[in-house]
């Protein structure tokens, strides 16, 4: 909100704060330490500080330039000035603006003196361009006749004011008004807030009947309505400082009755209306719920199909306004109208704020009526407003109405009177102040808050604007807000229990922490990708979401992801781009977040459950050399062996021997949703226990080349919740197992195997045969070639026989490994190379 | 007789001579074999000890002896010389430019919003909070509604909500974790809410995910003293001793009083970066707490926000696109 100082100071006095010699600065730290903050502060002379009227007293040519001119200009007093100027719409006796020398004008220029052409210049003479009053102008601004000479020119155009912008917060809707503030202010230095003059209209012993009457429609939605009757109104333009008043703070003026209604509601903070009454039929307006498919033409030109329950204005015959939003266009004061009806009533906050949202009208006065306006304030707005009205447009009050709901009943205003019980000692205790009573009450009355009753439970009545004051707390930030937050103390408060471990260990984080920390240690960087992306992206993968948003942004974040493997591919190709050297590039990025999915329609189960279900995942892309050595040799690039490496790690701490890889199936359905995204001769299913837990391998060579990428891509996606909870939680005590202390005895054989048969198998045929002596069975070389024949392969396997508490005789090992062989060949059909 | 003693005497000098010139290890294992083998020239000598009197043999004998013993002492004399000088020479065969480039490790880091959590969560951690998540994806009424933001009120102007389905939102800020704690736990309650959020905003300084991090401290007897001395220990552990905090005061639906904390920063500047207040009765009524028996205070950050102050990263869009340039430096 824009607030005008000078319309401020006329309704506080502020010469307190002036004294200090910065006037709106004060009051702008003033307004921030009372939590209304000040985000901006604005001179509107800005540019024109050094910028006066002035007289041309004489013209003539410049004797060295033929397309100048050289001026002698008078300020009214002093020593007259010579000015060089370019333009030629000047003559004697003109009055002209100058900027003088220091000037910064509001399009950048800084005036300096200087000689033009062999001829000292004291300033400038302006355009209005220049002034940044116009787009394009020609030639200078020449000013009325009648300016007065030395003007700054800000008084000349009205622009001397200075201007707060507010970022209000939505609990303070009293103060959007410059009346508001000032008695804000006015807490503060502890004076008294001046209220416009107005004759009070005595609803309650009406002067005049009505031509007009009300009926209220809409039960506690709209609980009071206020009319005033004019006849002999002329429309016309406002006056300037009406107009100047508009602009200072971002309106504009339309006409004098008009104007008048937003002078009020920046005034007050109060939205009112004014009606042509000739328009209105049937000597009758009232406020009811709308139907749904109603139409109504609004001042804006444009027409609202209503959706049904919005509050709506209407006559005998029509519709003629959404309610606290915005007024018809078949009822709108016009430039002919003579009789005008002033309306002025209270709307139900969240009902107006639901129509301007849905009918996207955000106007001035949904805004306040959203926050919430003074019930018993609205007495005080329509006097003032048929003043102000009176003031500009003339004319004469012909009647006044007013239609109210009990619980708005004049009558019995003192009883409604909101009187809050609060412990004196609650305040302090609350806050952690040790304030005196009388700087409890002083602090209270700072805030229009009265202690009315003494004694340990104090009776607090609260002014009627401030709707944000019905609980004891409440008090404690008026409390607060009077005495200064920097006033209250700083104290650690007590720990009355034990507090968990700070290392995260027990923590539900601590095991997905220990997650980054190992993919970190083995050379991955994190990335951090946003929970959401495209469906064109998703569908690169042959993936789709079952989560959608249903308002996204953009395409670019339409669904939430069901998989982090199309962002780190993403984020792979960003880092490919900006790769230009002939060096082979190394990624490694993992990132560890939730995906998102459902299986049936998104929406709330309870109040603390939806449908959408949220599962974390690991997962990593790496791509390039195994190290990361300059020299050619260090720089062989990485294959399923090296991604392997990093899931057996992740296993050995996480999931014990429960978690398998199998083959990958690449047919649909198979891997579920990773179906067709890898390479189907390299790469694996992870299996924990029975579960289903996530897949790794080469990226697809078919996405590789569509997605442009320059070397294999390695991924792996798994599902955290699968694998952690196989094992023993990782960030549990692990217990010892002692070793033995005799050697063991190692046999090495050349075994030839079908290439159908895997390595796993060859390794439990042995494990198994040579039972129970043989501990361990370790590939450690692999032949394919033309020393064996095509379709068959040969391991070079090493067996490790042991036996805990004594060493092995040759012969037992010798006999556990005949067994082992002759198990190959029976099992596996598998013959030792000779 | 002195025949053989003049042979030994021959043989000895001879062999010290040998020793002494030969120039690599296998001369001298030559030498050695020549003189001191089964079949060397001191065993030749003593095999013609049998034809010397019974008098002179011991004499004799010993004699040899003498000189096996200073030619072996000889030998390995000159052995150890010659080990050292062959030992010289690899040495110098096999110096290596140790300026050439390093096998090199693949190093790996973790994101600056991780490493600023954990920063987070380990200050607070020493005062004694421990940490609550919750679903990112969550349901309107813990988002809004129990953290006392009603439908159609203009507080929810402050957070422009995605919307999934009737009931369901991406969570616009922590809170949510709060009630859901409070709702499993009665009081004491001091938790670090970290997580992920969600708003209907992005330009340079926006992204519409973004990281945040909720204090709750929840007891019989907490105060707003309290949560100023939490927040100025907070401040001074994570940006420096001599880091000061401002409050002022400000509004968010779940808390009464509120505050807006500046920190300070360098000589003259303030920092907006938390939210705070103490958590409004509403919530405690939400979570099915007797009235009047909890007092707490509750504040919140964001996480990016402190991580590029604490960083000095300027461009908030840098958090989310993986690109190593950037991760490496953390």
């Amino acid at each position: 909100m824009r607030v005008s100082y000078q319309w401020l100071a006329e309704l506080v006095d502020l010469s307190s704060l002036e004294k200090s010699g910065k006037g709106p600065q004060a009051l702008a730290d003033l307004l921030t330490a009372r939590g209304l903050e000040v985000e901006a502060v604005d001179r509107l002379d800005k540019g024109f500080e050094k910028v006066v009227s002035v007289q041309i007293l004489k013209k003539e040519k410049h004797p060295q330039a033929d397309r100048l001119s050289l001026c002698t200009v008078t300020l009214g007093s002093g020593d007259p000035l010579e000015i060089v100027c370019g333009a030629q719409n000047m003559k004697e006796g003109d009055k002209v603006c100058l900027a003088q020398v220091g000037a910064e004008l509001p399009n950048g220029m800084k005036i300096a003196q200087g000689k033009i052409r062999g001829v000292t210049s004291n300033g400038m003479l302006c355009s209005e361009s220049e002034l940044g009053l116009a787009k394009e102008s020609e030639g200078i601004l020449i000013l009325p006749p009648s300016t007065a000479l030395g003007q700054p020119l800000a008084k000349i155009l009205g622009r001397d004011d200075t201007i707060l912008t507010l970022k209000l917060t939505a609990n303070r809707g009293d103060c959007l008004g410059h009346y508001g503030l000032a008695r804000e202010v006015a807490g503060a230095l502890g004076v008294q807030p001046k209220a416009g003059q107005a004759a009070a209209l005595d609803f309650s012993k009406p002067f005049a009947k009505s031509p007009i009457q009300i009926k209220l429609e809409a039960g506690d939605l709209a609980p009071q309505f206020l009319g005033v009757s004019m006849e002999g109104v002329k429309i016309g333009p406002s006056p300037a400082w009406v107009v100047k008043r508009l602009e200072a703070i971002g309106s504009r003026s339309i006409n004098n009755v008009v104007d008048a209604t937003n002078l009020l509601m920046f005034e007050l903070g109060h939205p009112v209306h004014a009606y042509d009454a000739d328009r209105i039929e049937g000597a009758v307006i009232g406020v009811r719920q709308g139907q749904a498919g109603e139409k109504i033409p609004l001042l804006d030109a444009t027409e609202v199909t209503l959706k049904g329950g919005e509050l709506t204005i209407f006559d005998g015959k029509k519709t003629i306004g959404l309610a606290g939003v915005m007024g018809g266009g078949n009822s709108e004061v016009s430039d002919g109208t003579t009789k005008i009806f002033l309306e002025c009533a209270e709307f139900h906050a969240s009902t107006v704020r639901k129509c301007a949202t849905a009918h996207q009208k955000r106007t001035e006065a949904s805004h306040r009526f959203e926050r919430g306006i003074d019930p018993e304030g609205i007495d005080f707005a329509i006097s003032r407003l048929t003043a102000l009205v009176t003031e500009l447009a003339g004319g004469k009050v012909v009647g006044i109405v007013d239609a109210r709901l009990p619980s708005r009943a004049l009558a019995s205003r003192a009883s409604r009177q909101k009187v809050l019980s609060v412990s004196k000692a609650f305040l302090n205790d609350y806050l952690g102040t040790k304030l005196s009573d009388a700087e409890l009450k002083a602090a209270l009355k700072q805030c229009q808050c009265e202690v009315t009753e003494a004694g340990a439970q104090w009776k607090v009545a609260v002014p009627s604007y401030r709707l944000d004051l019905s609980i004891p707390e409440d008090l404690t930030e008026e409390v607060a807000r009077s005495i200064g937050y920097d006033k209250i103390p700083a104290t650690i408060p007590a720990l009355t229990s034990t507090p968990k471990p700070q290392n995260l260990s027990q923590s539900p984080l601590a095991a997905l922490e220990k997650m980054k920390d190992m993919l970190m240690d083995a050379g991955f960087y994190e990335a951090v990708n946003l929970g959401f992306t495209s469906r064109a992206w998703l569908k690169e993968f042959g993936m789709s979401s079952s989560v959608s948003v249903l308002n996204p942004l953009s395409e670019e974040h339409e669904v939430m992801v069901p998989s982090l493997i199309p962002g780190l591919i993403k984020n792979a190709l960003n880092n490919q781009r900006h790769h230009f050297s002939a060096d082979p590039q190394a990624i490694r990025l993992f990132e560890i977040r939730p995906t998102f999915s459902a299986t049936e329609k998104i929406e709330s189960k309870s109040e603390m459950q939806t449908t959408v279900v949220e599962k974390w995942k690991v997962s990593l892309v790496m791509i390039g050399p195994r190290g990361t050595g300059a020299l050619k040799a260090d720089q062989a690039a990485v294959d399923f062996f090296d991604l392997k490496a990093v899931l057996e790690q992740v296993f050995e701490t996480f999931g014990g021997k429960a978690i398998r890889l199998q083959p990958y199936k690449s047919a649909p359905g198979a891997a579920g949703a990773y179906a067709g995204l890898l390479h189907p001769g390299q790469a694996v299913e992870v299996v924990a226990g029975n579960r289903a837990a996530g897949v790794a391998g080469m990226l697809h060579p078919k996405l590789e080349r569509a997605l442009k990428f320059r070397n294999p891509v390695w991924i792996a996606e798994l599902d955290w919740e699968a694998i952690q909870g196989i094992g023993k939680p990782a960030t549990e005590p692990r217990a010892y197992k002692s070793w033995s202390e005799f050697p063991p005895m190692e046999r090495d054989f050349a075994v030839l195997l079908d290439d159908s048969v895997t390595a796993e198998k060859m390794v439990s045929v042995a494990l198994k045969a040579g039972k129970p002596l043989a501990k361990a069975v370790r590939v450690f070389d692999v032949y394919r070639g033309s020393q064996v024949a095509a379709g068959k392969v040969s391991l070079a396997v090493r067996v490790t026989f042991s036996e805990e508490g004594r060493s092995l005789k040759e012969e037992e090992t010798e006999a556990a490994s005949r067994q082992i062989v002759d198990a190959w060949k029976r099992e596996i059909g598998a013959e030792l190379r000779g | 007789m002195s025949n053989l003693f003049s042979q030994l005497d021959g043989i000895g000098a001879k062999a010290l001579e040998q020793i002494e010139g030969a120039s690599d290890l296998a001369t001298l294992e030559l030498v050695r074999v020549s003189v001191l083998g089964k079949k060397g020239a001191l065993s030749e000598v003593l095999k013609g000890l049998g034809s010397a009197s019974a008098e002179d043999r011991p004499k004799i004998g010993a004699a040899a002896n003498d000189w096996k013993r200073k030619i072996e002492e000889a030998l390995e004399k000159k052995k150890g010389g010659l080990e050292d000088q062959a030992l010289e020479t690899r040495l110098a065969s096999e110096r290596i430019d140790i300026s050439l480039p390093s096998r090199g490790l693949h190093k790996g880091a973790l994101h600056p919003i991780t490493q600023t959590t954990r920063r987070i969560i380990q200050t607070l951690g020493r005062l004694g909070f421990d940490i609550a998540t919750g679903p990112e994806v969550e349901t309107e009424f813990l988002n809004f509604e129990a953290v006392n933001i009603p439908k159609d009120h203009p507080a929810r102007d402050m957070q422009d909500t995605f919307f999934m389905g009737p009931g369901v939102v991406l969570r616009t800020h922590t809170s949510a974790i709060q009630m859901r704690a409070m709702r499993n736990q009665k009081w004491p309650v001091r938790i670090l809410c970290p997580g992920a959020v969600y708003r209907c905003d992005s330009d340079a300084t926006h992204s519409p995910m973004f990281h945040q991090i909720e204090g709750l401290w929840v007891d019989k007897k907490v105060s707003m003293s309290d949560l100023v001395g939490v927040l100025e220990f907070f401040a001074k552990e994570m940006f420096g001793s001599s880091t000061k905090i401002r409050l002022r005061p400000s509004f968010f639906p779940f808390v009464e009083p509120g505050a807006e904390v500046d920190v300070s920063w360098g000589k003259d500047r303030w920092l907006e970066v938390l939210g705070a207040g103490m958590v409004h009765p509403r919530l405690f009524e939400m979570a099915g707490y007797p009235a009047g028996e909890a007092q707490g205070f509750a504040f919140g950050m964001g996480i990016e926000r402190i991580a590029m102050l604490l960083h000095g990263i300027d461009d908030l869009r840098l958090m989310y696109q993986g690109d190593v340039r950037f991760l490496k430096q953390f």
